[in-house]
């Protein structure tokens, strides 16, 4: 194997894991957010798809990647809002809810997108043009890769960033946690515990829908029903691997994604391995990171149990 | 007091049918919308499967492996141990059986046969467990993540041994060997039934006679009700709590075995009916009780073979049953929101 297709292959890797990474990463910051103040979503791999089947649709009829970007954070807001409803408003079980909202998200995009479309497999014509950093993208091997990017992957960057500080200086952020490590304390400040939460799970279930959309939009340009394959599951697996702490979960999105590319990666090299084998890394990655990194994770104390005044 | 021992009972039902009331509406209005005939497709859900001695048949089939899949969420979310890698677990037994099945067959007696799958599925689809209960105890890691991965790691090894090691060379298709006629799961006599469904209902039987009267299900509940109470009545939670994954692994197993030797005949690729979820809203509406765990296979198995139906005759995406099953589950949560609040009231009085 000669050194040149050897480093094409690695920026090849690095440049589409990290494009692979971005739903990957926008689902698990907002789990994040959403699991600091208590509440575990399962049905982020519902909101997934959900943002993945409206904004593609959204896009396809409007020609608009930005359009369908929106659509799908805006769906996702829709559904954490419903997530928000059940499980703060009515206290009900977060776990079935969740698993509820995953099975209904499955079947209903199948339904719709087989309405439709039958078995036709329309995609996309527009795409987000790659503007190359000056300088930066010159760089061999990591410039292609990482600086010649669409405007989406930089600003996801950026929201790693503001997502940190909102989290870990500023009154909100402290809210959040507090409302997660210990709700009645919180309470007893002052704190209205439940629109803490109702923000959290916008934000979470925006950014879930909004992953989704890139998904479907920036990444692959088509829908196909139960495309998300458990990468919501995945995101929340980051979640708590980064130990919801958005540059750590920044690495953890970054690496989970390049698993997702290894497949395309191999292609180059001309590597006949079969396609079963490299699919199913990231999710032996997740189990493997799961056991080295365990037991060193320490969960919100009040994560997946309600709220409610006066009880206990 | 005999009043409210009745709410008590009677409350929980009404719950769960409220829960599927619920469901069926929204998909109604669904349906509406989508511009169908949503009046005619319930007709025909109810005369098709409900009517029909052919439609009852196909039911009671179906029953079978959520009957065991079932069994094994039972005994798993009394305990509190959420075991979510029901699918995963199922394709590996299932694909266990497609591989050990041709080879025994004709090799022995039938009995013995049908024994050494059952027990081999059961073993396969407890290994795929394994990990997930391990995790859980040792490092105190949530098994729901790591049983959902473990799902998708079966379904890319099933379908990379059916498409390489186990591949059947003398079809096109990837698919394993197919099992003699005569070497699978015998019928009920003078029916099409196949005796997947007895054991079914023995097993949820068994097991809902444990949770009444033996010790292991009433530890069961116990931890599933309170660790700390487990713990303080000197219960090994985390050596129950393994137990619990691996036997309701087992059982989900058991449900592959029982579809490749009952009805399918062999192992194909990309096969994968993925009855967790199904599982799922069916032990929760029948609120973890073994009893009532047969009358909602039944209504569940009816809804699967309706939803074939709905989608050959009426043109409604087999999607639909997937989209009533997800409301289910949200209405169960809420109804059982509103009916604490309705017990709650009843104590008080």
């Amino acid at each position: 194997m000669d050194a040149d297709r050897m480093l094409v292959f690695t920026s090849v890797l690095l440049g589409s894991g990290l494009v692979a990474s971005v739903p990957l990463l926008l689902a698990a910051l907002g789990e994040t957010f959403a699991e600091r103040a208590g509440l575990l979503n399962l049905g982020i791999e519902g909101m997934m798809l959900i943002g993945s089947f409206v904004g593609f649709l959204a896009a396809l009829n409007t020609e608009s990647i930005y359009f369908g970007l929106a659509s799908g954070l805006l769906i996702g807001m829709l559904l954490g809002f419903m997530f928000g409803l059940t499980t703060i408003t009515l206290h009900v079980d977060q776990i079935i809810v969740g698993l509820g909202t995953t099975v209904f998200a499955s079947g209903i995009t199948g339904f719709l997108f087989r309405e439709l479309y039958g078995r036709r497999f329309p995609s996309l014509s527009v795409s987000i043009p790659k503007v190359a950093v000056p300088l930066l993208s010159e760089i061999p091997v990591i410039g292609p890769a990482f600086f010649k990017q669409q405007v989406i992957v930089y600003s996801t960057w950026v929201l790693v960033l503001i997502m940190a500080f909102v989290l870990d200086h500023t009154s909100f952020g402290l809210r959040i946690r507090a409302v997660g490590e210990s709700p009645l304390a919180a309470d007893a400040a002052g704190v209205n515990v439940a629109r803490v939460r109702y923000c959290a799970i916008l934000i979470g279930g925006g950014l879930a829908g909004l992953g989704g959309a890139f998904l479907a939009v920036g990444d692959l340009s088509f829908f196909v029903p139960g495309m998300t394959v458990g990468q919501g599951f995945i995101a929340i697996a980051i979640a708590m691997l980064g130990k919801w702490r958005p540059r750590r979960v920044f690495v953890g999105a970054l690496l989970f994604g390049i698993l997702r590319s290894v497949s395309n990666g191999l292609q180059i090299l001309h590597i006949n391995i079969r396609p079963e084998l490299t699919l199913m890394l990231p999710y032996l990655g997740i189990i493997l990171a799961l056991v080295v990194l365990a037991g060193r994770t320490t969960l919100p104390a009040a994560l997946g149990i309600p709220y409610q005044r006066g009880e206990r | 007091m005999r009043r409210g021992a009745l709410i008590h009972s009677l409350v929980p039902l009404l719950s769960s049918l409220l829960a599927i009331f619920g469901a069926f509406l929204v998909g109604g209005v669904f349906l509406t919308i989508m511009g169908k005939d949503a009046k005619a497709a319930y007709m025909l859900l109810a005369t098709r499967a409900l009517g029909s001695s052919f439609g009852i048949t196909e039911t009671v089939i179906k029953m079978a492996p959520l009957l065991l899949v079932s069994a094994g969420l039972l005994i798993a979310l009394r305990a509190s141990v959420w075991n979510i890698g029901i699918d995963g677990q199922f394709l590996i037994g299932a694909g266990a059986v497609g591989v050990v099945a041709p080879r025994l067959a004709g090799v022995m007696p039938l009995f013995p046969m049908l024994i050494i799958c059952g027990l081999t599925a059961f073993v396969f689809g407890a290994l795929w467990g394994v990990i997930p209960a391990i995790l859980r105890v040792r490092y105190g890691l949530n098994e729901i993540i790591t049983t959902i991965m473990m799902n998708f790691v079966a379904i890319y090894v099933t379908s990379w041994l059916v498409k390489g090691l186990f591949r059947d060379t003398s079809v096109v298709a990837p698919q394993m060997p197919s099992i003699p006629k005569d070497w699978r799961l015998p019928h009920i006599p003078l029916t099409r039934i196949h005796v997947g469904v007895v054991v079914g209902i023995v097993i949820v039987l068994f097991l809902h006679f444990m949770f009444r009267r033996g010790t292991f299900g009433f530890s069961l509940n116990v931890m599933g009700l309170s660790r700390k109470a487990a713990v303080h009545a000197g219960i090994s939670v985390d050596r129950l709590a393994i137990l619990a994954l691996l036997l309701s692994a087992g059982m989900a197993g058991l449900a592959g075995a029982n579809d490749v030797l009952g009805v399918k005949g062999l192992f194909q690729g990309e096969w994968n009916p993925a009855y967790g979820f199904t599982g799922f809203a069916l032990v929760f509406l029948a609120r973890l009780n073994g009893l009532a765990i047969i009358p909602f296979a039944y209504f569940f198995a009816f809804l699967l073979f309706g939803g074939e139906m709905m989608a050959r005759t009426a043109g409604i995406p087999v999607f639909f049953v997937e989209m009533l099953e997800g409301l289910m589950l949200v209405f169960f949560a809420v109804s059982v929101y509103f009916e604490r609040a309705v017990l709650r009231k009843v104590v008080q009085e």
